[in-house]
């Protein structure tokens, strides 16, 4: 099963940190979002293997942007 | 009211698998900040003569004098590692706290015996009008340790006089015995001059045998004889009558027990001097804590350690504010108001040792779609806006009308800037909150948990503009400054950049002094250096906090000047509606 991980709030990829086909356990930080100076961790939801990585550091999202996705 | 209070409401949560591995790196760091905290106090510990040597002639150090004065456990210092003037010996020369003595908490001060006898020092004066600040404030006996030879003499300019030079504690002493709060002093050694203000001012004085107080000492008295300079006759002269005065200072206890009896008690041993201290003490005017308390006192359900883990180190990494309250208030419960606005602030009633409190903090991270209402962008918790100004008024407001003692938990960037937030009034409610703050008079703590920044820290129960804080605190995290480092190299250089990229020049050298800005503010903000120069009162250890914050609640209800009963609290019944 597919699992997406979506951008919390609009800004600017920070860090990405993970790559595709790495085994990612839940509450592992695997992108950082920043926005209003702030640094905004997203934590896997659950224990799984990245499919697909679908932004990249630097890029801008929006909130609910699909940023990674899992499977688990 | 025990269906208000002895059952609240669950906060917090246990943490993590994944969040207790991917913390590790920042349990590590603030452990290393902690640890050049801890190095910094050592040498304000070991300053001055070894503790053999002051044993050796027959003294305890006042840290002896402490350890055996205060109940284990209960030690709250304050002021440890400032130094506001720099003195090279790394003190003021005072080392104080709060502490349990007798089984009541009381303000604990005391002159370092081990540095040049106890002087007077530069920053003295200002370190003892914060001590005594804090007996006013939580109604508080005073406890003093005099062991002070009175001024440190090459150094007068920089204490002696001025508004707040070395004779403000006197009137202060003054000031908190028409309050109703009692100083007691325990007097050792030698005190002349200065010293012997600082003996006589207090309310009850409990003497070592081979103490003295006097207006002036023997050092005074022997050179009282001068013909304009100095020369070999004249030097011969003062070697004699120095002598002479050694062996017999003025005020021994043969004049102020024998003949003034400004001594009320004489004791042989230096121990004896603070058992009747404890004596003292117990006696002193204090409800039972059960008079106060609302429920059983509990520990938090999550252990205060996992502070290391909840709180980041690096400022611009967001955490769960509540995460933090669960792991300081009894039971992890609490009873919040307004959670449905102002999202960027936590206000709510908890538990300290089964006392109630107001606590305040800044919640941390993306606020939601819509937030703040009157603006087109984002709004970010740690920044202060409309509703969270608003629910802030109206807490300390009703706080203040319960007698509710407010524990604010900073980590503030500051408030919301440009023409929206001009017009959402929050530079009007940003004052009107230091007005509410005023008009409570109930005491407040301060806990710088990570940023104190702009004018939020004012108005968020800092020091600066409170006059009801009683002390602050700070932590590994700390930082301290009207705004951060690379805001204020902006702010500074940013016309300058403009300018000389205009003339064709090159920006390096502006740029080299933007860096050296932004590292000076980074430099000036750190822990140390904030406790040095009284930003905070101390920095405390993750794992401690609580433990101040029992201290403050047990001091704040040990004998208020103020009630409100229980069953006339209006606060509970507005949150439960």
């Amino acid at each position: 099963m597919d699992q997406e991980m979506l951008a919390p709030l609009a800004g600017q990829v920070l860090s990405i940190k993970c790559a595709v086909g790495d085994a990612i356990e839940e509450d592992d930080e695997v992108v950082v979002i920043e926005a209003l100076k702030m640094e905004t961790p997203v934590f896997a939801p659950c224990d799984g293997t990245v499919k697909e990585i679908r932004v990249k550091e630097g890029d801008s999202v929006e909130e609910d942007d699909v940023l990674v996705i899992l499977s688990t | 009211m025990r269906r208000y209070f002895e059952k609240m409401g669950d906060v917090g949560r246990e943490l993590r698998k994944g969040e207790v591995k991917r913390t590790e790196e920042n349990v590590s760091a603030l452990k290393e900040v902690e640890a050049e905290v801890d190095a910094a106090v050592e040498r304000v510990k070991t300053t001055g003569l070894s503790t053999e040597k002051i044993n050796e002639r027959g003294q305890m150090t006042v840290w002896q004098r402490l350890e055996y004065l205060v109940e284990p456990g209960t030690w709250c210092p304050l002021h440890t590692l400032y130094n506001p003037l720099d003195n090279p010996e790394d003190t003021t020369n005072v080392i104080d706290g709060i502490g349990k003595i007798g089984g009541k908490w009381a303000v604990v001060i005391g002159f370092d015996n081990k540095v040049f006898a106890g002087a007077w020092m530069p920053g003295q004066p200002e370190n003892i009008l914060r001590v005594t600040q804090v007996s006013k404030r939580l109604n508080l006996p005073l406890v003093w340790l005099v062991n002070c030879s009175g001024a440190k003499l090459p150094d007068q300019e920089k204490f002696y006089a001025n508004r707040r030079g070395a004779g403000t504690p006197f009137y202060r002493h003054a000031e908190l015995e028409q309050l109703g709060i009692p100083i007691l002093a325990g007097i050792y050694g030698t005190n002349p001059a200065g010293g012997g203000y600082q003996g006589i001012s207090p309310t009850v004085l409990f003497a070592h045998k081979n103490c003295n107080i006097a207006v002036g000492g023997a050092g005074i008295v022997s050179g009282m004889a001068p013909k304009g300079h100095f020369d070999v006759e004249t030097a011969r002269g003062l070697i004699d009558k120095a002598k002479e005065f050694k062996a017999d200072p003025p005020g021994t206890v043969k004049t102020h027990y024998d003949e003034t009896g400004f001594f009320r008690y004489v004791f042989d041993e230096e121990t004896e001097v603070l058992d009747a201290l404890k004596d003292y003490m117990s006696e002193m005017p204090a409800y039972a804590p059960r008079f106060f308390r609302v429920a059983e006192p509990r520990p938090p359900k999550y252990p205060e350690d996992d502070l290391y883990r909840v709180v980041p180190l690096e400022p611009k990494r967001v955490y769960e504010f509540e995460q933090v309250l669960a792991r300081l208030v009894d039971s992890s419960e609490h009873t919040e108001f307004r959670p449905d606005y102002g999202p960027e602030v936590y206000t709510g009633l908890c538990k300290i040792d089964g006392f109630l409190v107001g606590v305040i903090g800044n919640r941390q991270g993306y606020l939601g779609k819509g937030y703040p209402e009157y603006g087109d962008y984002p709004g970010i918790g740690g920044k202060l806006y409309r509703q969270g100004l608003i629910k802030m008024n109206e807490f300390v407001t009703l706080c203040g009308r319960d007698r509710l003692p407010i524990v604010w938990i900073q980590d503030t960037s500051g408030i919301d800037v440009g023409d929206d937030a001009e017009k959402a009034e929050l530079l009007g409610l940003g004052q009107g909150l230091i007005y509410s703050i005023q008009q409570t008079d109930v005491p407040m703590i301060c806990v710088v948990l990570r940023k104190a920044s702009a004018a939020a820290h004012y108005l968020m129960g800092g020091p600066p503009a409170n006059r009801h804080n009683a002390f602050t605190v700070g932590t590994a995290a700390s930082e301290v400054y009207v705004m951060h480092g690379e805001t204020a190299a902006v702010a500074t250089y940013v016309r300058r950049l403009i300018k000389e990229d205009a003339a064709g020049r090159p920006l390096e050298p502006v740029v080299d002094q933007m860096n050296e800005l932004a590292q000076q503010y980074q430099d000036h903000s750190r822990p140390v250096y904030c406790a040095r120069y009284g930003m905070l009162d101390e920095v405390v250890k993750m794992s401690e906090l609580r433990r101040y914050l029992v201290a403050f609640a047990g001091a704040v209800y040990q004998n208020p000047t103020s009630i409100c009963p229980h069953n006339h609290m209006i606060l509970p019944r507005i949150i439960k509606g």
